[in-house]
C-alpha cells in the first residue's frame, strides 16, 4: 500500500524511517563493518580461552577477567565504533562525494542525519551486544542457572547502550563540521576520556566514561588490577543516565542544526 | 507563464574565489545546455539549482519557490552529479532500489521503477554486479538512472556523457532527447560543444562565473565564423596539398606541422575549406590519414568573446 504522504511531503518520521532503513542495509555491506565484527570477536576468543585455561575455578580469577572484558567494551570497543562510525556519517558523504544523491531526495536534512546515526547506532549495538552477549555467557558459563547474571548482562548492555548513543552523538557532531573529525575524535576518545577518569574528584564527571562506569552493575574494589581497571567515584545511576541521554540530545540537536545550515564542498 | 526554473541575480562566492556572478536566467520546458571551460562556473550553477549551496545573493526558484532547504520540491527533480562516486558496496540494482525507496514509494513500484530505469540505460544484465566492478561508462549510465527511475519533471544532468565511449553518448543523447519529448525540462551542462549541439539549440555559454552569451546555438555558431579555424591535415604529401591551396583567398594562413607530414590551415570559412579540400585530395590522389581541429573548442570560442 502506498504511504500516506501531505500535501507538503512526507513526515520527518517517515524520511527519518527511510533513511534508517537504507543506511542500515549499506552499513551491514561495508568492509568497515566485517573488520569491526572480526574485532569483536577478540573478547569472545579471550573469553574462550580463560575458560579453557581456567577450567573449573569460579573464584576471584574469573571475576577479574571478566572485569579486563568489561573494560575492553568501555574503554576501546565502544569508544573506537562509535568514533568510526559517528564521524563518518557525514564525512563519508562528502569525502567520498555521495551527498547529492541523498540531499537532493525530498527528505530533511535533520531526517538524513538522524536516520544515518540510528542506523550506524543500531549497527554498533548489534555488534557489541553479539560480542559482549558471547563472551559474558562464555566466562560465566558456570553461573548460567543463576538469574542474577541476566540482570547483571542487561545492566551492561544498557550501560554500554547508552554510551553508543552518547559517543556516537558526539562523534557525530564533530563530523558535520571538522575536516579532519578522526583525529580529534582519537585524541578525545584515548586522550581525553582515558586520562580524565583517572583524576579523583568532581574532574572525571567530565568525561562520558564516567557516567557510563557509573551504570556497572559490578565494579571491582582492591585487588593490584582494580586501580588500572577502575577509577571511580560514581555518580547516581539515575543522573548517569540522564546525564548521557541529555548529551547525546545535545550533540545530535547541534549537529542537525550544523548539517541543515551547512554547505558541503568537495575536494577536487 | 512563470518559466520553470528562475534565478535571480545569482552570485556565489567560495572565500575570495568567485563562483558565479551576478546570474539572471529564465529556463523553461525542452533541454538547455549549459556550456563552459572546466571551472567556469557550470557546477555552482547546477548546485544552486539543486539546492546543494546557498547563494551568497540572490535567488534560485522552481515553480517560484526558493530551492535552498526546501526539500519538497525534489519529489520533481532528478539530478546526476558531476562526480564519479557511488555507495561502492552494493550493486548496481541495490543502489538504484535504495535510493528509490528515499521517495516512499511501495515495494513493488520501487521494483517497477527501478527495471524500467536499468532497462532504459540498457543494464538490467549487470543490475547484480557490484557498483564497484563497473566500466566508467557503466557508472555513468547508472548514475543517469537514478536521476530519472522517479520521472521528475525537471532533470539536471551534470557532465553527463563524460566518459562514455562515442557509442554510449550517442545513446544517452538520444534518451535526453527522449526525456524532452516528454515535456521535461532539462538542464544538461558540458565543455564539449558538439555533445550540446547534439543535443539541444538552446544554450547558456558561461565562463568566469558569468554568462557570456544565451540563446539559440547557431547564433553562437556564428561568432566562430569571425573567428579563424584552425585545421590540421595529415597526409602522404602535405606540400602537394599546400599548393593546391596557394591561389585560395579564402586561406589566412599555412603551415606545416613536424616533420612535414601534415598542412596546418587557417581560415574564416571552414565549409568553403573542406568542399575545397575534397575537390584537392581527389584530385592529387593525395591519400589523407587524419583531420583534425586543434583550435575547434569552446576555450577558442570563450577566448574570443572574452578578448572581443
Amino acid at each position: 500500500m502506498k504511504q500516506k504522504e501531505n500535501a507538503g511531503g512526507p513526515s520527518f518520521w517517515m524520511s527519518f524511517r527511510r533513511v534508517f532503513v537504507f543506511f542500515f542495509f549499506l552499513g551491514r555491506r561495508t568492509g568497515r563493518s566485517r573488520v569491526f565484527f572480526l574485532l569483536g570477536l577478540i573478547p569472545v576468543a579471550i573469553a574462550v580461552m580463560f575458560r579453557i585455561v581456567l577450567a573449573g575455578r569460579t573464584g576471584d580469577l574469573v571475576a577479574v577477567f571478566n572485569d579486563i572484558l568489561i573494560v575492553f567494551f568501555v574503554t576501546f570497543d565502544i569508544v573506537i565504533l562509535s568514533l568510526f562510525y559517528g564521524t563518518s556519517i557525514v564525512a563519508e558523504e562528502t569525502e567520498g562525494r555521495t551527498l547529492p544523491y541523498l540531499i537532493t531526495r525530498p527528505l530533511s536534512k535533520p531526517a538524513i542525519f538522524l536516520g544515518k546515526y540510528a542506523a550506524y547506532v543500531t549497527l554498533m549495538f548489534i555488534m557489541v551486544s553479539t560480542s559482549l552477549s558471547l563472551s559474558f555467557f562464555i566466562m560465566n558459563g558456570h553461573r548460567l542457572r543463576d538469574p542474577a547474571i541476566y540482570l547483571t548482562f542487561m545492566k551492561y548492555e544498557g550501560s554500554l547502550g547508552l554510551g553508543i548513543l552518547a559517543y556516537t552523538a558526539f562523534f557525530a557532531f564533530l563530523g558535520t563540521f571538522l575536516k579532519r573529525a578522526i583525529l580529534v575524535g582519537l585524541l578525545f576518545g584515548f586522550g581525553w576520556e582515558n586520562v580524565i577518569q583517572y583524576f579523583p574528584g568532581s574532574t572525571q564527571k567530565f568525561s562520558l566514561v564516567h557516567y557510563m562506569k557509573s551504570l556497572m552493575p559490578r565494579r571491582p574494589s582492591g585487588g593490584p588490577l582494580s586501580i588500572l581497571l577502575f577509577r571511580l567515584e560514581p555518580t547516581e545511576p539515575v543522573v548517569a543516565v540522564i546525564t548521557l541521554v541529555v548529551i547525546a540530545a545535545a550533540f545530535l540537536a547541534l549537529a542537525c542544526w550544523l548539517f541543515r545550515a551547512k554547505e558541503y564542498l568537495f575536494e577536487e | 507563464m512563470t518559466a520553470v526554473i528562475q534565478t535571480k541575480n545569482l552570485s556565489k562566492w567560495y572565500g575570495n574565489v568567485l563562483g558565479l556572478s551576478d546570474v539572471s536566467l529564465e529556463i523553461d520546458k525542452g533541454i538547455t545546455g549549459l556550456l563552459g571551460p572546466n571551472g567556469a562556473g557550470k557546477s555552482t550553477f547546477m548546485k544552486l539549482v539543486t539546492g546543494q549551496l546557498r547563494p551568497n545573493i540572490g535567488r534560485v526558484l522552481i515553480g517560484g519557490r526558493d530551492v535552498w532547504n526546501n526539500f519538497h520540491l525534489f519529489r520533481g527533480i532528478g539530478f546526476c552529479p558531476e562526480q564519479d562516486a557511488f555507495y561502492e558496496d552494493v550493486t548496481g540494482w541495490e543502489f538504484l532500489t535504495g535510493l528509490l525507496r528515499l521517495y516512499g514509494f511501495p515495494a513493488k513500484e520501487v521494483t517497477e521503477r527501478a527495471v524500467r530505469a536499468l532497462d532504459i540505460v540498457e543494464l538490467s544484465k549487470d543490475k547484480d554486479r557490484k557498483v564497484r566492478s563497473y566500466s566508467r561508462g557503466m557508472r555513468q549510465r547508472v548514475k543517469f538512472a537514478q536521476a530519472v527511475a522517479h520521472d521528475p519533471e525537471i532533470i539536471i544532468l551534470d557532465e553527463p556523457l563524460s566518459g562514455l565511449d562515442p557509442l554510449g553518448k550517442r545513446r544517452l543523447i538520444r534518451l535526453i532527447k527522449d526525456f524532452q519529448s516528454a515535456g521535461k525540462t532539462i538542464i544538461v551542462s558540458s565543455h564539449v560543444l558538439p555533445e550540446i549541439e547534439a543535443m539541444t539549440s538552446r544554450v547558456i555559454m558561461i565562463h568566469q562565473g558569468k554568462i557570456l552569451a544565451q540563446g539559440d546555438i547557431h547564433s553562437i555558431r556564428d561568432l566562430i565564423e569571425t573567428y579563424p579555424h584552425m585545421i590540421s591535415i595529415r597526409c602522404s604529401d602535405a606540400r602537394a596539398l599546400a599548393a593546391r591551396f596557394v591561389p585560395d583567398k579564402s586561406i589566412l594562413k599555412m603551415s606545416f606541422g613536424p616533420e612535414g607530414r601534415s598542412l596546418v590551415v587557417e581560415t574564416h570559412q571552414r565549409d568553403a575549406f573542406f568542399s575545397r579540400l575534397q575537390t584537392a585530395v581527389v584530385e592529387g590522389g593525395i591519400e589523407v590519414e587524419e583531420i583534425s581541429s586543434p583550435d575547434d573548442n569552446l576555450q577558442a570560442v570563450f577566448d574570443y568573446l572574452v578578448v572581443k
